[in-house]
Formats: C-alpha cells, structure tokens, sequence
C-alpha cells in the first residue's frame, strides 16, 4: 500500500503463462512499484511448504523454499507462494500503461491483464475475527487469506517509490 | 489370420500415441540405471537383498490348483517379494501420458500389477522386483518427459498448474531441477527424502516434441474431434466412438416396459 488518492482507482489482475521464479516476481514488482500509482498489491499462487508436509517424509526441511525474500520498496516479505497472480490496485486509469510495460520488459512470455472487481469492499467474517468491528484501513480488505497472518503476510510500503 | 489388438480408434496423433501406449510397443528414450530407479523409488537401498513377505513359492509348496499350474508367477511373487509402488504425476501441458493410459499400459502389459488412476497421478503396485522393472520401463521410454512427469509418491500437487518458467512442472518439494547442461535432476526420491547424489533423468523433450508425443486432446493441439472446420464436419473416428459408446449405453440403460 502505499498512497492515498481521490480519483477512481482501477482494479487489474496480472496472469502469466508461466509460473514466475522469486527473481522475476521481485523485478516485475519492483518496476510496477516504480511505474507508481499503486494503491494495493496481493500476490497468489501456490504453497511452497517449508517442510515436506505427508508421508514417509513428512517434517524433513525442503531447503529450497526456505529464505525466499521477496523485497519491494523498503521492505521485505518472506515469499511463500509460487507467483502465479499478481492483483493490483492503482490510483487511476493514467497507471495501466506503465504496468503494461513493466510486464513487457520484464516477462519473457505472453500474459494476461485484466480489468475487473477483486478485492472485496465490505469486511467479511473472517476479516471480523481478524481485524475486529472496525476496519481501520478498508485497503487491508482482500489483502490476507481468511488463514493469513497480518504480521507475517501484510507489508505497507512508503511513498518513495524505492527512489 | 492372426488377431491384431485394435486398442484404440482414430487417425490422430494422440490416437495413434494412445494405441503405442497400450500396445507397449514404446521408443525407448535413455537409460537410467536400475540403481538410480531403485534409489528415486526409495523403498530399498540400491544393491540391498529384497525383503520378503513369505518364503519363496517353491519352499511354500503350493496347494494342488489348476489355476497356480496354468499361471507362472511373477519373479517378484516367486520370490515372495514386498508389494511396493511407483507413482507418478503427469502435467496437462501435453506430457506424454496420462493417469489413464499408463493404467492401460500396466494393465495390459504388465503381470501381477494393480494400477490406480487418480485425476492428477497414477500408482502402480506390484512385488518389488517387478515394479522396478515396470517403473524403469516407463522412465526410460517415450511415456515420460522427465520436466512433464515426475516420479511423486505423495504431495503430487502440479499437474494442473501452469509450467514454470524453465519449462518444469511445478514441484512443491522440488524433487527434479533443470541442471545448468539442460539435463533433469532428481535432488530427492519420490516421497521428498534428500537422495545422496543427483540422478540424472534425461534432457526434456521440445514443445514441438511433446506436443507430437502426446496422449492428452487439447484444443491447442489436438482437439477430440479432429481437425472439424466448418468446410469438414467429420470427426475423428475416436470422438465417433466414444458417441457410439454412450448412445449404447443410453439406450440399454433406458428399458421402457
């Protein structure tokens, strides 16, 4: 999260072909940042666990999903998702072009934006049991799995722009 | 004159790829060593005496039956060998097989198997020796593309996900990487247990090479039907098979008195 604006915003989802690799999901990211505009950002994909999690191996480490950073702006998140969906909201239509063309540089193969409703406006129950009756910012709203921890899954960027 | 199995109709690549598949008449692709199929198996150590169940068949002395006279058994249940599996995952984008025909292919091909057909991977179990034997037979022919199937005995999550960016399948407990010489690497046995080298399976196939090999319809290569344009409307024999089978089966089930 990183401004507040009084224009409408617009919402977009981001789809790759393919699966991105840590480093890609931080450059992609760190030029969506830099392009500016940006409201919220919510990343999906699949779990990779720190430990294998059934069978006879189950609680052995899985060394290659462990200290994966992800760092935007001034700060850093531990990345527990393979990226494979980007969401955004930005501050207004003027911002689209700059996403657009940070994905063209920075994704080797074709992707998707669209543009559409996602994060969800009103508080769920689960945001209930999670941020109380009262939301204190409505943008943490659709950010954090109904099982997410806000500490560990929620980082709010300053306005610099990584500047 | 001879019978000819027709195990599978139709004039398209995947129908004839299909019918190779059950046939077992298979190119053969590389050669990985018994001991590295044993180590990505994980059940024994590579080299280790084959732990049994019951004495061998021979010692046990079988009761008189015309069935046990007729049928020789296995080497794996002559030995009185484990039942041990290998299970593998089969991503969506064009891999060689799927769940299904490599269920066929043990079925068919394979003595004293028992195949399981899941949605997103594919068990066979037999005596130990005989599954080894049966898995190798499927790493080193045409039916795997080591970046498009994985050897996975559990978490098998990834056949249905998109590919990652080398082309991979995704892999939650990243048994298999993409060595830097183009080759695949299983770094961990089926189960997720860290392996004591790396086990080379092969390079990965081409998109065009898959895409050839393939037994998966896709409307971005193959479709069901055929080719079906609107100048042709004739579809391919399979799909008019498959009508076939399910008017039949409409019609038997449906007995108005």
């Amino acid at each position: 999260m990183v401004t507040k604006s009084d224009t409408e915003p617009v919402q977009i989802e981001i789809f790759p072909r393919k699966f991105l690799k840590p480093e890609t999901a931080e450059c992609l990211l760190g030029e969506i940042y830099r392009a500016g505009g940006l409201v919220r950002i919510m990343i999906q994909g699949p779990n990779l666990p720190k430990a294998v999690p059934y069978g006879p191996g189950k609680g052995l480490p899985v060394d290659e999903n462990r200290d994966l950073l992800l760092k935007l702006g001034d700060q850093a998140l531990e990345l527990r998702v393979k990226v494979g969906r980007i969401w955004l909201e930005l501050e207004s239509e003027e911002y689209l072009e700059g996403v657009k063309a940070a994905c063209e540089r920075t994704l080797s193969f074709p992707f998707e934006i669209k543009r559409k409703r996602l994060f969800h406006t009103k508080p769920t129950v689960s945001d209930y049991a999670k941020y109380g009756s009262e939301v204190e910012d409505e943008r943490v709203l659709g950010l954090v799995d109904p099982k997410g921890k806000r500490e560990r899954d929620l980082a709010v960027l300053s306005d610099s722009r990584g500047d | 004159m001879a019978y000819k199995p027709q195990y599978y109709p139709g004039n398209t690549s995947v129908g004839a790829n299909r019918r190779k598949h059950m046939s077992g008449d298979l190119e053969k692709l590389r050669d990985i060593s018994d001991a590295d199929i044993v180590s990505i198996m994980g059940h024994r150590a590579p080299g280790a005496d084959y732990p049994s169940t019951h004495p061998p068949l021979a010692e046990m002395g079988e009761p008189d039956c015309p069935i046990r006279q007729l049928v020789e058994p296995t080497p794996g249940a002559a030995a009185g060998d484990r039942i041990r599996y290998s299970q593998f995952t089969d991503s969506m984008y064009n891999a060689p097989a799927i769940p299904y025909w490599r269920s066929y292919w043990g079925a068919i091909n394979c003595r004293g198997c028992d195949p399981g057909t899941l949605s997103g991977r594919q068990i066979i179990e037999a005596r130990e020796r005989d599954i080894e034997e049966y898995t190798k037979v499927q790493m080193d022919s045409e039916m795997t593309d080591p970046a498009l199937a994985t050897m996975r005995g559990c978490t098998v999550h990834g056949h249905s996900l998109r590919l990652d960016e080398d082309g991979m399948m995704f892999d939650m407990l990243a048994r298999t990487e993409l060595g830097s010489d183009g080759n695949v690497y299983y770094s961990k046995d089926q189960v997720g247990i860290p392996l004591d080298k790396k086990i080379n399976s092969g390079k990965p196939m081409s998109e065009a090479e898959t895409a050839k090999r393939t037994t998966i319809f896709r409307c971005d290569n193959i479709s069901f039907g055929g080719p079906c344009t609107a100048e042709s409307r004739s579809f391919d024999e399979g799909l008019v098979a498959l009508h076939h089978m399910w008017e039949r089966r409409s019609k038997w089930g449906f007995r108005p008195e």
